[in-house]
């Protein structure tokens, strides 16, 4: 009977919603539920029910993972009850007044929550799509819905607010709001303090806390402003957001030994107080947007920052490059936009509107950008200087030598030299070497370059096995010049000569591409093409200047038609030397061409690394390296010949006659020598990211890892053995406004460039795009950041989160009103940081009235100035500079040494070997964005300052700077120093027993000969243990 | 102000006398007031989801990947198709392609052991004793082929780098029972072997606060950083430093009442002193009685360093310390049980220095009581294949499809296999486990429900398990 109940319900439930009256407010009711279920009902379905009802298991039958299926109810019958939502068992369940009370074994939710789920059943329930995508049903592609882009932070900002407000106008009416008042201003001198180290994070010597009392605090802000340590701070906030590191992690956990200058960048950008918006789209595509500025490159390093592997196998090679293009999007949204797109790499986000299409959309347009490491010139100024000084005098000779070239006399002395001496003048050698079209690989990983002078070098990674063509130019009737008395024949070539030569960039400088230098021609043939025909040429009578033995590495081999076996090759004796070839052809007719074929194929990579071809006519040319007329130069003495000299075989003879020409010389000499002083940039190699440089070395090199793959797919789950159809380029369609759609930002390269594809500059145009792209949330992202480090709390809580997940704006008119003031001022950082700190909110003292904690002990509202410890790298640098022992350097190299004493955002940063000191004071782990630090207080901190060696160094070095004879002005030297202040009369009468009791038992120890304790000794030593106390004090160590 | 020295030296021996051992000092450190900072302090000890049934847990990483056929997965079968070529199998599945070889038998002998009589290597002679206690897991299954993504994967459940290890996780979940000792310690090879491949990020925090992250016992030297006074000062002088120290912090703190951070600070450097009277006794194992070293095998060539380790790990379990690692072998090939040739050679070694100091732990733990609420745990990061890997010694490779993972003690089931391999243990093939399960098992038998032990990172509420992981309900006890 029950179930036949059941059965009649589902029925009713089931009927399809256009067979019943819609009431009026349909549409309203539907809107306001769908964006109340965004807000709230679908992350609390998500987190507490979804596992049991839907997900992992249909506990009960009830699937709460579409809104039909929670119409239809479970065994238990229907869930909810549109007609009266009260009384919906769903509801009794989550009140715990029925049985079983829901979500099991846990508290109930919350009641405003629970008051949600009724609310939202009166508007009828809706679902914006279903939770799950169910096998069996038909996949619903997520889309993008009005009221997907209702949520706040997709929203563009808020108009420009009436009147005359700044920060303490919205400040201010919340506090008025929450029934609490702001706190007075802090004094001068806490104010003078807290501002030296919220902005370059060091504190104020006695002479600069002085000064800065005497200016006001405006003058001080900017004073501060424009200081380079200013970077150095406001830099290590953006490198845990940028996860910066200067190693891949994994399993070597290799250097990247050229990715600090990334770390520079952020510094000199935020020095330079370059436009946020600059900042954000060089660190994309700095690459394709200014090549040409250094600055722009090192921002590059960003995408590139992530961990990646060092040991990969085979089957590992896609995979990680999908997690390397994933690391790449998400620290791009999280950083850059607060937005989790990561999220969406296995199946629709969860909570925010970004569908798995999207993120794959998003991934492609990272498909071809890889870490490269490249010669760059990081003071192109300097060196555009230097050119501009040298251009003159170097124009000046080059155009004394054009004009002399250009005189009359000259030129008749050329054509009398032409008719009389030329033909006697040019030694026309045994080898012709040809000229050559084309000459490509079998593989793609080689490529073949050919020099004007026929040259042809190889590079790239040496494939295991190759082969080369080359194909020449018709070679020209062949005329020889045997001397000036004999009258040219026309002959055919009848030899070929193949010269391996070695180069700097071969391992052991070849002539091979093998790690030993050697190669092994295991096949060589020629085809004679005319026309259209294409005839074998036979070879026979191989000779060589060296061969590694005389059997199956032999010259002869490399003609003996086994393509794999063996072949020529050249060790024992002959690697870093040149080597030549030479073998006979038959049967090549004057005017053709020749197609050559150079097979490796006997051992892996053995492949010719430079190499050049040669013909002969001479019965017994010699079998010699060298040498060699060029085919031009046989041409030219042909017309000579004929008397049908071209205006080109004149320059070509010219160049002969110009060096019988003692006047000709002294000016071409002038020429050269003005050459040889071009200033040259001066190159640093510098990590980038950018695509079409060659890769940055990697150990699965040798197993063949491709670094990139061409297409980036869509995956099934992620899964790159699950393989949909080829993913395009495209941004997050909820952060494309007014219609607009991929194409509208897509800027396409300019026909002289090849190199990149242009993919990522079009992600900065719409990334920045305040009009219709993603821009207004990167301007509230970016000012979030910005107070979040001024205040220890963000306006939003979460900066890596201003999705459905993160927690909602405290101050929403606020951060709109920061936002659009920011891009107003053309994104100027330094604008942002003043209006902050010129705020009364800044200002105000830190004092904790009980009464104000019991109303918001967390002061989310900003009535008070949190105090708050500083950060790893601020109590390092904080006791260096009290100490004297700072060193003040910037930028370059980081290092690993501990005892260095430059500021701690040059510790270089290496994955598997963090800086112990930085760890315990919460440096987060360089893996993933961060966007905040939690200020932890544990008790190896407390060890760090009793008992580490760097610490007593310290203290000691600042012992000796206050060493008085007057103990008093000592101890108040020590606070002025290290507080800022004089010591009251209680902690001056406190220090002085302690170092009283202190001296006086150094004095009673027995000196050992490390120490040999005089009086003088026990009380500098009494003064250092001070001195380690005072850095140890809470007062120093926390923002005033 | 003239308040009594916190650090007197009578006080301090009472803390020492009572602190260690059943009570546990997180009761103590309540009784004075200091759990009061609670709200900053992320290792209070917290509760889990329930009671769990281990307060603690050894995990012995065999590290490199040992061989479940040569150890404790018997196939007759393999030993039958000695010499056979494997029809079909997929070259890419060990590390090298090229060296792939025939099916090899185990070169050991096996007998059966113990009351269950499970068929044991003659590799442990001294472990095969202890079988009735322990659960062998024979049905294993990873996702790389390759040691660090391997490492990667078993200690934080996904094959990246990034990851909280599940020592941090039950860190994070539990807080620590000792306020003198780090909640979470990791040893490593100190015969100059190296680290495990990936090295720290194996105990890393990932993504959660770093103080969950395992603290790594340096081999030599001082285990701990900054746990010993400077050299130059008495303990009378540094105590001198501390009150003034907290004088100083105090009138710092009269005039900003109810800052619990400023106060926890105060507090922070009282845990430290007495951490550091404590912790240095918590390492020397040299207070050990002779019959307790012997047991496991210190002093011992080839086992001494290990027995020191095993021995260490029972003093800090003894001590409240929540989760110790210690892995066995250094890094790859022949410094770990990475037995890509000789496996003979490589497994024998290595079993050689690690059988008598767990069989020794094992047999301590029980009579000390703390087998019950200590779960130890044997395994690596993966196992090898039934193939030999060509070498003038054979070898084997690299074998993710296949494993075998024993635990013991924590409510734990003993002296029963579960899962098994099939009949040359190439692959897991009846009750398969994968990684996320072996660590929602763990978690189970801590207290927690594996999917609810999570954090929000960057918009995600992550878990150890990731979208797995299903409880080894089967050996549970």
């Amino acid at each position: 009977m029950h179930r036949l109940t059941v059965h009649l319900l589902l029925v009713f439930a089931a009927l399809p919603a256009a067979s019943q009256t819609l009431p009026a407010d349909h549409a309203e009711r539907m809107k306001a539920g769908t964006a109340l279920f965004q807000k709230t009902i679908r992350p609390a379905l998500v987190s507490s029910c979804l596992k049991c009802h839907g997900d992992e298991k249909i506990r009960a039958g009830l699937d709460l993972s579409s809104r039909e299926l929670l119409l239809k109810g479970g065994e238990s019958g229907l869930a909810i009850d549109l007609a009266s939502p009260g009384d919906s068992f769903l509801l009794g369940l989550l009140r715990h007044e029925e049985e079983p009370a829901m979500p099991p074994k846990q508290d109930k939710l919350a009641a405003d929550l629970i008051a949600d789920f009724e609310r939202w059943i009166s508007l009828g329930a809706p679902y914006d799509k279903p939770l799950l995508e169910k096998a069996g049903a038909a996949p619903v592609e997520m889309q993008i819905t009005e009221s997907d882009r209702e949520f706040w932070s997709y929203q563009p900002l808020a108009g420009e607010p009436a009147g005359q407000v700044d920060i303490d106008h919205f400040i201010q009416a919340k506090l008025k709001e929450k029934k609490l008042t702001p706190n007075p201003p802090a004094d001068a001198h806490a104010k003078v303090r807290r501002a030296y180290l919220d902005l370059i994070g060091l504190p104020p010597t006695v002479e600069q806390l002085k000064a800065g009392l005497a200016m006001s605090h405006k003058d001080l802000v900017d004073k501060l402003l424009e200081s380079p340590h200013y970077g150095e701070r406001w830099a290590r906030h953006w490198l845990d957001a940028a996860r910066f590191a200067e190693s891949h992690g994994f399993e070597q956990d290799y250097d990247r030994q050229f990715a600090y200058h990334y770390r520079d960048f952020v510094i000199k950008a935020l020095n330079a107080n370059m436009p946020w918006d600059q900042f954000i789209k060089w660190q994309l595509a700095g690459d394709e947007i200014a090549p040409e500025d250094p600055l722009a490159m090192m921002a590059t390093g960003f995408l590139g920052a992530g961990v990646f592997p060092t040991q990969l196998t085979e089957k590992e090679f896609e995979s990680a490059r999908y997690d390397e293009l994933d690391d790449m999007a998400a620290t791009t949204g999280t950083a850059m936009l607060g937005l989790t797109i990561g999220c969406a790499r296995c199946h629709d986000h969860k909570f925010d509107p970004i569908p798995v299409k999207d993120y794959y959309q998003f991934l492609s347009l990272f498909t071809t950008t890889i870490r490269s490491e490249i010669d760059l010139d990081l003071d192109p100024v300097n060196y555009q200087n230097q050119l501009q000084k040298w251009k003159p005098a170097h124009d000046k000779v080059i155009a004394e030598l054009s004009e002399y070239e250009a005189r009359p006399d000259v030129i008749a002395a050329f054509d009398n030299w032409l008719a009389t001496s030329a033909k006697t003048a040019i030694k026309s050698d045994a080898w012709v070497v040809s000229e050559i079209l084309e000459a490509t690989s079998s593989e793609k990983a080689t490529q073949l370059t050919v020099s004007a002078d026929g040259f042809v070098l190889a590079s790239g990674k040496a494939p295991a096995r190759e082969v080369y063509t080359v194909k020449t130019a018709p070679i020209p009737p062949f005329n020889r010049v045997k001397s000036s008395t004999q009258q040219g024949t026309m002959e055919a070539f009848r030899f070929l000569r193949i010269e391996a030569l070695t180069h700097e960039t071969m391992p052991q400088k070849g002539p091979g591409r093998a790690g030993n230098g050697n190669f092994a021609l295991s096949h060589l043939e020629v085809f004679a093409t005319q026309g259209a025909e294409r005839k074998p040429v036979k070879l026979t009578s191989a000779k060589a200047t060296h061969e590694q033995n005389k059997g199956g590495l032999s010259v002869a081999s490399a003609i003996d038609g086994d393509p794999k076996g063996t072949g020529w090759a050249v060790d024992s004796g002959g690697i870093g030397k040149d080597q030549a070839a030479v073998f006979e052809m038959s049967g090549v007719v004057p005017g053709a061409a020749l197609e050559i074929k150079l097979t490796f194929g006997n051992n892996a990579q053995h492949s010719l690394g430079h190499f050049r071809v040669s013909f002969s006519s001479e019965n017994d040319p010699p079998v010699v390296v060298g040498g060699g007329t060029s085919a031009r130069m046989q041409a030219a003495l042909a017309a000579l010949e004929t008397g049908s000299l071209l205006p080109e075989h004149r320059k070509l003879l010219f160049s002969i006659f110009a060096k019988t020409d003692p006047e000709w010389l002294k000016r071409n000499q002038a020429v050269q020598t003005s050459l040889n002083q071009k200033p040259t940039p001066q190159t640093e190699k510098v990590q980038v990211s950018s695509e079409g440089f060659p890769p940055t070395k990697h150990h699965a090199d040798g197993r063949g890892f491709p670094h990139f793959y061409p297409k980036t797919h869509h995956l099934n789950r992620g899964d790159v053995n699950q393989k949909k159809e080829v993913a395009e380029s495209g941004f997050l369609r909820v952060l494309m406004r007014n219609g607009k759609t991929t194409g509208d930002w897509v800027k396409n390269p300019p026909p002289t460039w090849s190199r990149t594809s242009y993919r990522r500059l079009s992600l900065a145009n719409w990334i920045s795009d305040v009009e219709n792209g993603a821009g207004h949330l990167l301007a509230r992202v970016a000012v979030n950041r910005i107070w979040y480090h001024h205040f220890g709390r963000g306006i939003v809580a979460t900066p890596n989160d201003f999705g459905l997940q993160g927690t909602l704006p405290s101050h929403p008119e606020l951060l709109d009103f920061l936002a659009r003031r920011f891009i107003a001022s053309g994104w100027d950082v330094k604008q942002l940081h003043r209006d902050i700190l010129l705020s009364e909110t800044w200002q105000q003292s830190s004092s904790a009235a009980p009464e104000k904690v019991m109303i918001d002990p967390e002061n989310q509202w900003f009535w008070r100035f949190t105090p708050r410890r500083l950060e790893a790298e601020n109590i390092r640098d904080s006791i260096l500079a009290v100490s004297g022992q700072l060193d003040s350097k910037l930028f370059g190299p980081g290092t690993l040494d501990l005892s260095q004493r430059r500021r701690s955002i040059y510790f270089k940063v290496k994955r598997s070997q963090l800086v112990p000191m930085m760890q315990i004071f919460d440096q987060p782990e360089p893996l993933a964005s961060q966007g905040g630090r939690p200020s932890t207080t544990i008790a190896p901190q407390a060890l760090f300052f009793m008992n580490n060696n760097q610490v007593v160094d310290w203290a000691r070095s600042l012992a000796t700077k206050v060493n008085t004879a007057d103990e008093e002005t000592a101890i108040r030297e020590i606070y002025l120093r290290t507080l800022g202040r004089e010591p009251d009369s209680a902690e001056m009468s406190e220090t002085r027993a302690f170092l009283a009791a202190q001296s006086a038992t150094y004095s009673h120890q027995p000196s050992t000969p490390n120490h040999q304790l005089s009086t003088d000794n026990s009380r500098q030593l009494a003064l250092a243990d001070l001195c380690q106390v005072i850095f140890s004090l809470n007062e120093f160590v926390y923002l005033p | 102000m003239n308040l009594p020295s916190f650090y007197s030296r009578r006080q301090l021996l009472q803390t020492a006398g009572s602190g260690f051992g059943a009570i546990g000092l997180a009761s103590l450190l309540a009784q004075e007031g200091l759990l009061a900072a609670g709200a900053v302090d992320p290792l209070a000890p917290k509760k889990g989801h329930f009671e769990g049934k281990a307060k603690s847990v050894i995990w012995l990483f065999i590290n490199g990947g040992p061989s479940q056929v040569d150890t404790w997965d018997y196939k007759p079968e393999l030993a039958k198709m000695d010499g056979k070529e494997l029809a079909g199998f997929d070259k890419n599945t060990g590390f090298f392609a090229g060296s792939v070889g025939p099916l090899m038998k185990s070169p050991f002998e096996f007998s059966p052991r113990g009351k269950c009589g499970k068929m044991v290597s003659s590799l442990f002679p001294k472990l095969g004793e202890h079988v009735d206690k322990m659960a062998f897991i024979h049905s294993g299954h990873t996702e790389s082929n390759n040691h660090s993504p391997a490492l990667f994967m078993m200690n934080s459940g996904q094959p990246r780098m990034g990851l909280p290890c599940v020592g941090s996780w039950v860190t994070y979940g539990l807080g620590s029972e000792s306020r003198n000792l780090p909640a979470f310690v990791v040893m490593s090879d100190p015969l100059d072997r190296g680290l495990p491949k990936g090295s720290a990020a194996n105990w890393g925090a990932g993504f959660l606060p770093s103080v969950y992250q395992g603290t790594w016992l340096k081999p030599k030297g001082e285990p701990i950083d900054n746990l010993k006074r400077p050299a130059h000062m008495t303990d009378l002088q540094q105590q001198r430093q501390l009150d003034l120290l907290k004088k100083l912090n105090g009138q710092h703190h009269e005039s900003r009442p109810g800052e619990v951070e400023l106060d926890a600070r105060i507090k922070s450097f009282e845990l430290a002193y007495r951490m550091q009277n404590s912790a240095p006794e918590a390492f020397d194992i040299d207070r050990e009685p002779e019959h307790i070293k012997k047991l496991y095998g210190v002093g011992e060539k080839s086992c001494d360093h290990f027995a020191r380790q095993c021995l260490t790990a029972r003093r800090m379990v003894a001590r409240g310390v929540r989760f110790v690692q210690i892995y066995s072998g250094g890094m790859e090939n022949q410094r770990s049980w990475d037995g890509h040739n000789d496996i003979l050679g490589n497994h024998s070694q290595f079993a050689g220095e690690t059988d008598t100091p767990i069989a020794g732990l094992l047999a301590d733990l029980e009579q000390r009581g703390l087998l019950k609420d200590t779960l130890v745990i044997w395994g690596g990061e993966f196992g090898r294949l039934p193939l030999s890997q060509k070498s003038a010694k054979p070898g084997r490779d690299h074998n993710p499809h296949c494993f075998t993972t024993w635990m013991a003690g924590g409510g734990i089931k003993g002296g029963m296999s579960y899962g098994e391999s099939d009949e040359i243990g190439h692959k897991a093939a009846v009750d398969k486990v994968h990684v996320n399960d072996l660590h929602a098992t763990i978690l189970h038998q801590l207290g927690f429900n594996h999917e609810d032990l999570t954090y929000v990172y960057n918009g995600r509420r992550f878990r150890l398990t990731d979208v797995g992981g299903k409880v080894i309900t089967p050996i549970l006890a």
